[in-house]
């Protein structure tokens, strides 16, 4: 039993200010590096107090899950304001501006934080990336992620994937293909976030080439996992888009239901970036994940 | 179209307008600079704010009153965009906190939560509703009476819809806080809560507050829905609540506002919405830059046949102003997104023109020069329109 927090973490009363501030020129770079520094310090800590397994850097720096890789990439531009899912956050949708698009260099610590322990690294996932560009998610896992992936230390890479869940028939074959040119690497996980895996585990996803596979678990049933499934399970139990703090015991509870199934490797994770709360609710909800793994393991 | 029968379109603003930092600071009840005191000389003399001396005098004083402050705020947007010749104008909301957090602060049963990201540094305030939800008095009345008295335009009031109010907050009240893991609250669930908490919205805060301000003299009433097409399968609740907010309510005119969404949602349920005579719309985000009136040349607007085609005929407020970069859009775009419309309407009455949103996140130099520039473009197209008209009718 592991837990762990992948995805984009939310930035502090005091980050958002001087965030606001430096858009407005009342304050400097360096000012916001300082609280960036200051955030990541923080949100290591808690991590620790809460006994997460891998150490996340909340990727504190990253305007949306693509905009990074977008912006290191040649032929991907960053396209409309584009409401993210159901939320009221938005992100710059990418686009593709050649067939064949490229990472000119992979993103180095600004936007990939050395971290003091085991980490994860999350990344989008190539048919998240793909969404929308009118390109193969094969064709932006070779060109971008792949080489971004070969540039990482990390015990883990997430592959944040919103849009599976809504896709179309024939979305998990897609992906398929494009993580097998992913691997050789660090471990994978691809982390369906913010909607029902159901129909996507009659479609195969059980059998991706991955190391892990993360589940919504409040927009999907315990059941739905197919019986025999062999893979780690990221298990997310954290709800990034309530305000209510989930009971560990409730959560423990849960983790048996999966366990009676025969899934044999869990780890707690958010059903989503937690950017969807704020950072004082984030805390005490990691807080209560690293509860819940050991109440679980009681 | 005017009295001598040429078209004329109505301008009007859209709702925010960046907050100055003599206003920011004393609300923070931080110490100004003299940079800030200079911003506060120079707008008054370039806007001509009418006793802009006083404002500057009061900003040289330790103490300052924050509302008064807020106030010299508004007097300095409507002069903004009178200035740059916009129609019906609002103070770009100078005296509330933000479009969301002024309304729940003024409201019962509602906690805050803490900030999120809205996009890039833009960020918002969040609460849960956390009981039933109410009135606390009438939050736009005191703002209204006061740019009543100082516009010298015509007046459109912004007030933030309940369907926006209901889906901008988490909702701890009519959502069971246990026994949700497993799939075990069914998206009906889901809805059902969305629903009793945006039509308590709408019938408890929303509707009182449209009463108060038709009582003072209101005449059109703008209701903000940024958030309307958030959810796909609740835009019935969306619709449902605009009408339960303005039923039966006369002496004014009621539009919405709607923003960056796929617009293509929010058809059909909006045919259910004749109580809202205009419907503006943010466009320019989505269009193309260059110069040219066919459909090819203006995709952002490729979706306006539908609002053409609703039966009750609403006005379309055209947005033709990205408000979220700091490109200036040149009068001949502006001019031919208008004549685009126009031609796809055929009808230039259902067409006004505004910016795509509010233009809180830009300077005050750049809404200025964008909003000089949907003017001027306004302008262009009712000179190509009025000529070709006259040309048509001399033959």
């Amino acid at each position: 039993m592991q837990a762990f927090a992948p995805g984009i973490y939310p930035r502090s009363e005091e980050l958002v200010q001087a965030t606001r501030d430096l858009d407005r020129a009342r304050t400097s770079q360096e000012a916001v590096d300082a609280q960036v520094e200051r955030d990541l310090a923080e949100l290591v800590s808690v991590q620790q107090a809460a006994g997460l397994d891998l150490l996340a850097d909340g990727m504190l720096r990253w305007q949306d899950v693509f905009r990074p890789l977008v912006e290191a990439a040649d032929g991907l531009e960053k396209g409309a304001l584009t409401r993210f899912l159901d939320t009221n956050t938005f992100y710059r949708a990418p686009s593709a501006a050649t067939a064949t698009p490229a990472l000119s260099q992979p993103l180095n610590g600004g936007y990939i934080a050395p971290l003091p322990g085991p980490r994860l690294v999350t990344l989008p996932s190539p048919f998240a990336l793909a969404h929308g560009t009118g390109t193969e998610p094969g064709t932006l896992a070779e060109g971008v992620l792949k080489p971004q992936i070969d540039a990482l230390d990390a015990e883990l890479v997430v592959l944040e994937e919103p849009f599976l869940a809504r896709a179309e028939d024939g979305g998990v074959e897609k992906l398929a293909d494009a993580l097998e040119k992913l691997s050789g690497g660090p471990k994978l996980a691809l982390w369906v976030t913010f909607g029902s895996a159901e129909q996507l585990f009659e479609q195969g996803l059980a059998n991706l080439p991955v190391d892990a596979i993360g589940v919504d678990f409040f927009a999907t049933k315990a059941n739905a996992v197919p019986e025999g499934f062999d893979k780690a399970l990221l298990a997310g139990v954290l709800d990034a888009r309530s305000s209510v703090l989930e009971e560990p015991g409730e959560i423990a509870a849960f983790v048996g239901q999966l366990s009676a199934r025969g899934v044999e490797e869990i780890a707690l994770v958010p059903n989503g970036d937690l950017q969807y709360v704020s950072e004082a609710v984030a805390r005490e909800k990691l807080a209560r994940l690293g509860q819940a793994k050991t109440e679980a393991l009681a | 179209m005017s009295s001598n029968g040429e078209i004329k379109f109505l301008t009007h603003e859209v709702g925010s307008l960046a907050k100055p930092p003599w206003l920011v600071k004393t609300s923070a009840g931080k110490p100004l600079k003299e940079s800030d005191i200079e911003h506060a000389k120079s707008w008054g003399e370039r806007l001509e704010v009418d006793g802009h001396e006083q404002l500057v005098e009061l900003l040289r004083q330790d103490e300052r009153d924050p509302d008064e402050i807020a106030r010299w705020s508004s007097r300095y947007c409507m002069r903004l965009q009178e200035s740059a010749g916009v129609d019906w104008i609002w103070d770009g909301e100078q005296q509330r906190s933000e479009m969301y957090a002024w309304a729940i602060a003024h409201s019962n049963g509602f906690e805050p939560r803490g900030t999120i990201r809205s996009f890039d540094n833009k960020y918002y305030s969040k609460s849960a509703a956390v009981g039933p939800v109410s009135l606390g008095e009438p939050y736009h009345n005191a703002e209204f009476s006061f740019l009543k008295s100082a516009a010298e335009h015509e007046l459109k009031i912004p007030i933030t819809g309940a369907y926006t109010l209901a889906v901008w907050s988490y909702d701890e009240h009519h959502l069971p806080k246990a026994g949700r893991l497993g799939g075990g609250l069914s998206r009906k669930d889901e809805v059902d809560a969305r629903r009793e908490l945006t039509l308590d919205i709408a019938r408890n805060i929303i509707r009182p507050n449209l009463e108060a301000l038709i009582a003072l003299g209101a005449t059109w009433i703008q209701i903000d829905e940024p958030g309307a097409s958030t959810e796909e399968d609740e835009l019935d609740i969306f619709v449902e609540s605009f009408n339960v907010s303005v039923e039966g309510l006369e002496g004014c005119t009621f539009s919405t506002h709607l923003c960056f969404s796929d617009y293509n949602l929010f058809f059909p349920a909006i045919e259910g919405m004749a109580g809202c005579r205009q419907y503006c719309v943010g466009f320019a985000n989505y269009d193309s830059t260059e110069l040219g009136t066919s459909g090819a040349d203006r995709p952002g607007y490729e979706v306006i046949s539908k609002w053409r085609d609703l039966t009750y005929e609403p006005i379309l407020g055209l947005g033709v102003t990205d408000i979220h970069t700091d490109f200036i859009e040149s009068p001949e775009l502006v001019r031919d997104r208008i004549l685009y419309a126009v031609d796809v309407f055929g009808d230039p009455a259902r067409i006004h023109v505004c910016p795509d949103c509010g233009l809180r996140t830009r300077s005050w130099d750049v809404a200025y020069e964008k909003l000089r520039n949907m003017v001027e473009g306004t302008r262009l197209a009712e000179e190509s329109l009025n000529r070709a008209h006259a040309g048509a009718s001399s033959t």
